[in-house]
């Protein structure tokens, strides 16, 4: 019988093509806009490492000015701090991050140079933040140790350098220094950027990856926050090093609840040790933070997407509030085919059943035409976002698709219930006589 | 084959309450025809709504095939309609969006049958009203008498033993008319029981029963010696 309510359905939309298509559209307008906001809300939301997210911890220590009493801890780690952190006696991996910036000069001249936002990083940067490669690997702890010139390249970079061959061996000029690439990544571009969000949390993934003590041991122009809350000694780059501000991310990997209770424990004692020469006056109740923890804290997602998610929910209970009205129409102006159904042997279920698929399929037509208008949507969201922001996350995804369907179809059925219920409850003598 | 005893129903409104069948009582034998007549108003549609199980009523007895009817549910109802009773209206009542071969299948998609016993029944009806070559055309491609022609193949795919016909012939002109009742008088001589509401009192007079309803209640039950619609 379901194929057989299907037929009707369809027959019934072309019976009154005219106000099944306002239906249509006033289902995929309400579930269209609905899924663009429920789209950047789910990713925004979502977990940008679901397999090791609860693994992935980011440190925060006691940091702040004890004189302000508003003073709260920076997302960050000062260099002696992370410096200390890497070089404590434990074998979890661990990695110490910051941005800087330098000018690529091209072997292609006929490229000129130009800046690039690249990232210093320990060495278990790419195995612990599973990042993939196209090309050769990262580099070792012993390339870390000793300031290797070595580069890792993102897949745009490397086309752009080298037209996307393998570059592995290749050199490029990095900030006035030669580095000799041996690892091209594929496009990783995770959604939060949550392994530095301080520039925003969904700001594109850097274009060059080298040693972290590179930053340090040449000088390089660094990039993001810094945060400072006490006066340097000079204005040295050694002070600068040893200096109370705070410039480099820190994530430590604790597989197990035993290894999260030992890194708890010795973070304790380093704090306690460091408060003892009069540092880290700011006591914090939690200094490790999981993934989900780090972009809840950091309010990664703006209150924005959740307001207009709940405005796109509410035009969505408005267009099918209208889609009540219609399908009340359209239902009650078939009273008396209803009618004639139940004279030749139709029972109330069964035309419950065909009218709330008659309203499913509408549902179905107006999820597809959602689609549409989701895809334009997000579209219309990633221009008003523009290039600096990673973006190629806002699409839908086959899970969306599917969500967007199934709203449809749920909703245009929960808005049928009323109408045919309506329609199936006059008696069908009052419509036998006067057709 | 139907039996009603002191069926009464009124109708209420905030204001007013008429009673549409007062104390109705009526015994219809298996193959009968059967005419119903009366002024308009008078009950005849309500009677022959409650009798096809459209519309319930508010006291009394209705016995139909020997079953009371009184406290059945609606899927109990249904079934009855699908599996015993034929409807015939004035005004034929096909689906407009649906083929002749499509309107007479309604009744059978009710009833679960496969799609080929479906078939070989509807082509059997179709047949039977001499409109097979045309099953695939829409109700507004044929004439008034062949739309009743339709109405009342639909009515008789099920192989129901109980006709109910709300003045078949109301809105076709004489000779198509006449066309009608020749064929209900076939369906009856075959052994379907038909009641058949009309206004036209030549019809009425030659039918083997004429059942008289005036403000709800049985005025006459006249049995014809020599009717023209046997019964």
């Amino acid at each position: 019988m379901f194929l057989y309510y299907i037929r009707l359905s369809m027959l019934s939309y072309k019976r009154n093509p005219v106000l099944s298509s306002l239906m249509v559209l006033a289902v995929a307008v309400g579930v269209g806009a609905f899924m663009v906001m429920f789209t950047l809300n789910y990713v925004m939301g979502g977990d940008p490492i679901p397999q090791s997210s609860d693994q992935l911890f980011h440190i925060q220590l006691d940091y702040g000015d004890p004189a302000d009493p508003a003073s709260q801890p920076p997302p960050q780690l000062t260099y002696r701090d992370a410096t200390a952190l890497l070089n404590a006696p434990f074998p979890y991996p661990r990695v110490a991050t910051s941005k800087f910036q330098g000018v690529v000069e091209p072997e292609n001249t006929e490229l000129n140079p130009f800046y690039i936002d690249g990232r210093g990083s320990t060495a278990d940067f790419f195995k612990m933040f599973d990042v993939p490669f196209a090309f050769g690997t990262g580099w070792d702890s012993v390339a870390d140790e000793n300031q290797q010139q070595v580069l890792v390249l993102s897949e745009a970079l490397n086309l752009k350098l080298f037209g996307g061959e393998n570059s592995v061996g290749r050199v490029v000029n990095l900030a006035g220094k030669s580095f000799r690439v041996i690892g091209v990544l594929e496009n990783w571009q995770p959604a939060p950027k949550f392994y530095d969000v301080n520039n925003g949390g969904f700001s594109r993934t850097e274009e060059a990856y080298i040693p972290w003590s590179l930053i340090a041991g040449q000088r390089l122009q660094r990039a993001g926050n810094t945060s400072c809350w006490a006066p340097r000694t000079d204005n040295s780059y050694e002070a600068f090093l040893d200096s109370e501000c705070a410039w480099v991310q820190f994530w430590v990997e604790l597989s197990t609840r035993e290894e999260k209770q030992a890194y708890t424990d010795y973070l304790a004692q380093y704090v306690a040790q460091e408060r003892a020469y009069g540092r880290m006056q700011i006591p914090q109740d939690k200094r490790l933070y999981n993934v989900r923890e780090w972009l809840v804290k950091q309010e990664v997602q703006p209150d924005e997407t959740r307001i207009l998610t709940a405005l796109a929910a509410m035009l969505l209970a408005v267009c099918l509030l209208n889609t009540v009205g219609l399908l009340l129409a359209k239902f009650l102006g078939k009273a008396s085919e209803i009618g004639v159904r139940q004279a030749l042997g139709a029972h109330k279920g069964a035309l419950l059943t065909q009218h709330i698929v008659e309203a499913g399929f509408l549902g179905l037509m107006g999820g597809v035409l959602g689609l549409g208008v989701s895809t334009l949507g997000l579209k219309g969201a990633k221009l008003l976002m523009g290039e600096q922001m990673n973006i190629e996350w806002m699409q839908l995804d086959p899970a969306m698709i599917v969500v967007t369907v199934a709203l449809a179809i749920l909703s245009s059925i929960a808005a049928g219930i009323y109408p045919t219920w309506r329609a199936c409850s006059i008696s069908p003598a009052t419509h036998l006589k006067i057709q | 084959m139907l039996q009603m005893r002191n069926i009464n129903k009124r109708f209420k409104t905030s204001f007013v309450q008429t009673y549409a069948l007062q104390d109705f009582s009526l015994h219809v034998r298996e193959g009968e025809f059967v005419t119903v007549t009366g002024p308009s108003g008078c009950g005849k549609t309500t009677f022959l709504n409650i009798a096809g199980l459209l519309e319930t009523f508010d006291s009394g007895a209705y016995l139909l095939d020997g079953q009371d009817v009184s406290h059945l549910s609606d899927f109990e109802r249904a079934k009855l309609r699908n599996q015993k009773i034929g409807f015939i209206f004035q005004s034929f009542n096909l689906m407009p969006d649906l083929d002749l071969f499509d309107n007479v299948d309604v009744p059978l998609r009710y009833r679960g049958l496969g799609a080929s016993a479906r078939k070989e029944k509807i082509e059997k009806a179709l047949d039977a009203v001499g409109l097979l070559a045309r099953k695939n055309h829409l109700p507004s491609q044929l004439s008034g008498g062949q739309q009743q022609r339709v109405a009342i193949a639909r009515a008789l795919v099920g192989e129901p033993r109980f006709l109910l016909a709300d003045e078949p012939t109301g809105n076709l002109d004489s000779n198509t008319a006449a066309g009608v009742m020749e064929l209900l008088q076939e369906i009856n001589d075959a052994g379907t029981t038909i009641i058949m509401v009309t206004h036209d009192d030549s019809l009425a007079s030659r039918s083997a029963r004429n059942v008289h309803i005036l403000d709800g209640c049985l005025q006459s039950d006249v049995e014809n010696i020599a009717p023209a619609i046997a019964g």
